[in-house]
């Protein structure tokens, strides 16, 4: 049973032309587009990127982008959609030294069903999985759904979507995630994943993922990871948050990394434990603290500490501050310092950024400036840094136009100049069909893609709010 | 023989939960969509008291998204949709999303500037750091010197 169903994967993969999809899907929205039909809701976006560029040989290179996600949905019903995500790229100028002059990439493309009862969810396709210990992309199926008594399960199995040399069409990855909760006080959540290639298992893996708020202003979170091929913890990574205390916010950081534990089902030679690179014995401890006081609602100013402890290669520390300052109305700044002092030449250097962005009606202009000063020069280079001025102008509503260039000096290229034109188009059928037909007051409310389906469940959301009504989005940074 | 067990039981267990799941599915769904536009960094708490204050955006949020995404991903997608996650977390990617978002230098986007030297001492700080992004996916340009 279990082998006619990784067969049928297989299978369906093999089939599953990506690149073909992924062509059909841009050349079909951009004709679909205007004569959508009213049953049908196409929001979505496209992005056209020129990059001009010049490689590490002095080649030039002039990629063209273009980007694309798009969800279709059947208007006054929430239960099916279609999700696409994707880009395609071509060299308008030469052949790049790597990469072949033509590129693309399905991001994911699944048909999703959301139930009305349970938050039960089905996807199918290429499907993005965060569930505890999975982080996966994969071409297969994944559901969700609550149980009784605030139990809820997950689950995911079908084909892994990898890049690297050893990706191979007998790949099968799976897994599931049971999680409990007192909403407002705990969750805790059990996974599972396992991922087997050429019929061997690659990555096995368990966890334990936990949040609780025992208290006002008291939160920790976190999730521990177990390596069940060799029976031993991979890592720990907890987060302690207290406060606001009059906009005061404290950020403690514990994180323990076992290196030979943790880096299974690698497809790209760097996390192979070549001793020059990465040692198998090494185990490292990460402990942080990061204090984060909003002076209001645009003022804001941080300071954190690192440490790092490894049981090998010595120790460094991380340190430093920022300040952000934003208004939605008319832009924003910011200015950072960082310093790193470690065992090791490389590792003692000093990072500075500041930038600054404004807007003058419809027009954005932006200006960012990074540093880094090394302790030992690199390449006979002390001072690496780039400097990136902007500007972007809203021709429409729905499109807008940007460029930008950047100059850098750093240890591997002496000056580099890189430039890049943006084009943003954004689309969305429901919308324009209310703005067409709807009194005034109905295109208003159109403003939410899902704005008509989600009316009616509303109140479930609403539930637990302060003051009804009163959903006032900021602006921050 | 542990590992043949864990398979067996949660193969057998699919189809159980599967039967539960459906005769379980008794409460109502989150909304799809959030019902009213929300536009910048927004602080969850100015309108719900429940366990969606700790997903309240602040300048420290991006730190801990990674704890909120694994727990409750379906809470993320009331406001956020599918790219705006896989403008990141990419299965392959020729621009960094700090290329890709350059008119908004206020946003927490990795690998500002050239990465190329900066890669090597951030790898030897904490290589665990990269490996949820390049470790499987998105790692063709790392072959190209890591071959």
């Amino acid at each position: 049973m279990v082998k006619r169903i990784k067969m049928m994967l297989v299978q369906l993969r093999s089939r599953l032309n990506l690149q073909a999809a992924a062509a059909a899907a841009m050349l079909l929205t951009g004709l679909f587009v205007p004569g959508v039909s009213p049953a049908v809701s196409l929001s979505g976006e496209s992005t056209t990127y020129l990059q001009s560029l010049q490689a590490a040989d002095g080649t030039k290179e002039l990629p063209f982008y273009e980007y694309l996600n798009l969800s279709v949905k059947e208007v006054g019903k929430e239960t099916i959609s279609f999700q696409f995500g994707g880009w395609l790229k071509y060299d308008l100028k030469g052949r790049f030294p790597v990469y072949d002059r033509t590129s693309n990439d399905l991001s994911y493309a699944y048909l999703s069903y959301r139930d009305t009862a349970a938050n039960a969810v089905v996807n199918l396709g290429r499907v993005l999985v965060f569930e505890g210990v999975a982080s996966e992309r994969v071409d297969g199926i994944y559901a969700r759904v609550d149980l009784l008594n605030n139990l809820s399960v997950s689950a995911f199995g079908g084909a892994p979507v990898e890049t690297g040399s050893d990706l191979t069409a007998t790949a099968n990855i799976y897994g599931a995630r049971i999680s409990h909760q007192m909403p407002g006080l705990y969750q805790v959540g059990l996974s599972y994943l396992n991922e087997e290639k050429r019929g061997s298992t690659v990555r096995e893996e368990e966890g334990v993922d936990l949040w609780l708020r025992p208290m006002s202003k008291v939160e920790l979170m976190g999730k521990s990871r177990f390596n069940g091929d060799t029976s031993a913890w991979s890592d720990h990574n907890y987060v302690l948050v207290l406060g606001p205390f009059a906009n005061v916010r404290l950020n403690t950081e514990g994180s323990f990394i076992n290196y030979k534990e943790y880096f299974t089902g690698a497809t790209t030679a760097v996390f192979r434990f070549d001793p020059a690179v990465i040692d198998q014995h090494e185990k490292v401890h990460i402990l942080g603290e990061e204090v984060a006081y909003d002076i209001s609602d645009g003022l804001k100013v941080s300071v954190n500490y690192r440490t790092y402890t490894y049981e090998v290669a010595g120790s460094a520390k991380y340190y430093g501050g920022n300040v952000r300052y934003g208004a939605a109305a008319s832009g924003g700044a910011g200015i950072s310092i960082h310093k790193m002092s470690g065992d090791t030449d490389r590792l003692n250097y000093a990072e500075y950024r500041a930038y600054v962005y404004r807007k003058y009606g419809k027009t954005d202009v932006t200006l960012d400036l990074l540093d880094v000063a090394y302790s030992a020069a690199i390449n006979n280079v002390k001072n690496a840094y780039a400097v990136t001025l902007g500007a972007a102008h809203e021709l429409s509503e729905r499109v807008k136009l940007g460029a930008d260039v950047e100059y850098s000096k750093n240890p591997d290229v002496d000056k580099d100049i890189r430039s890049l034109i943006k084009l943003t188009y954004s689309f969305d059928s429901a919308k324009e069909h209310h703005s067409a037909n709807a009194k005034p007051s109905e295109s208003a409310v159109a403003q939410t893609p899902a704005a008509a389906p989600v009316s009616v469940a509303a109140s479930e959301l609403a539930k637990p709010v302060a003051a009804p009504g009163q959903d006032k989005p900021k602006e921050g940074n | 023989m542990i590992r043949i067990t864990i398979k067996v039981v949660f193969l057998l267990l699919l189809p159980v939960l599967a039967v539960i799941l459906v005769a379980c599915a008794q409460t109502k769904s989150m909304v799809a969509w959030h019902p009213a536009e929300v536009t910048g960094s927004p602080i969850c708490s100015d309108c719900h008291t429940d366990d969606r204050t700790a997903m309240n955006h602040t300048s420290d949020y991006i730190t801990r998204h990674k704890f909120y995404a694994a727990q409750n991903k379906r809470t993320c997608e009331v406001c956020h949709r599918e790219s705006f996650c896989s403008d990141c977390h990419a299965h392959k990617e020729d621009l960094k999303p700090s290329d890709k978002y350059k008119d908004s230098p206020e946003r927490s986007l990795p690998h500002r500037g050239d990465y190329l030297n900066q890669h090597k001492i951030d790898g030897r700080i904490n290589p665990a750091s990269c490996f949820p992004c390049h470790g499987r996916q998105n790692n063709e340009r790392c072959g190209v010197c890591h071959r």
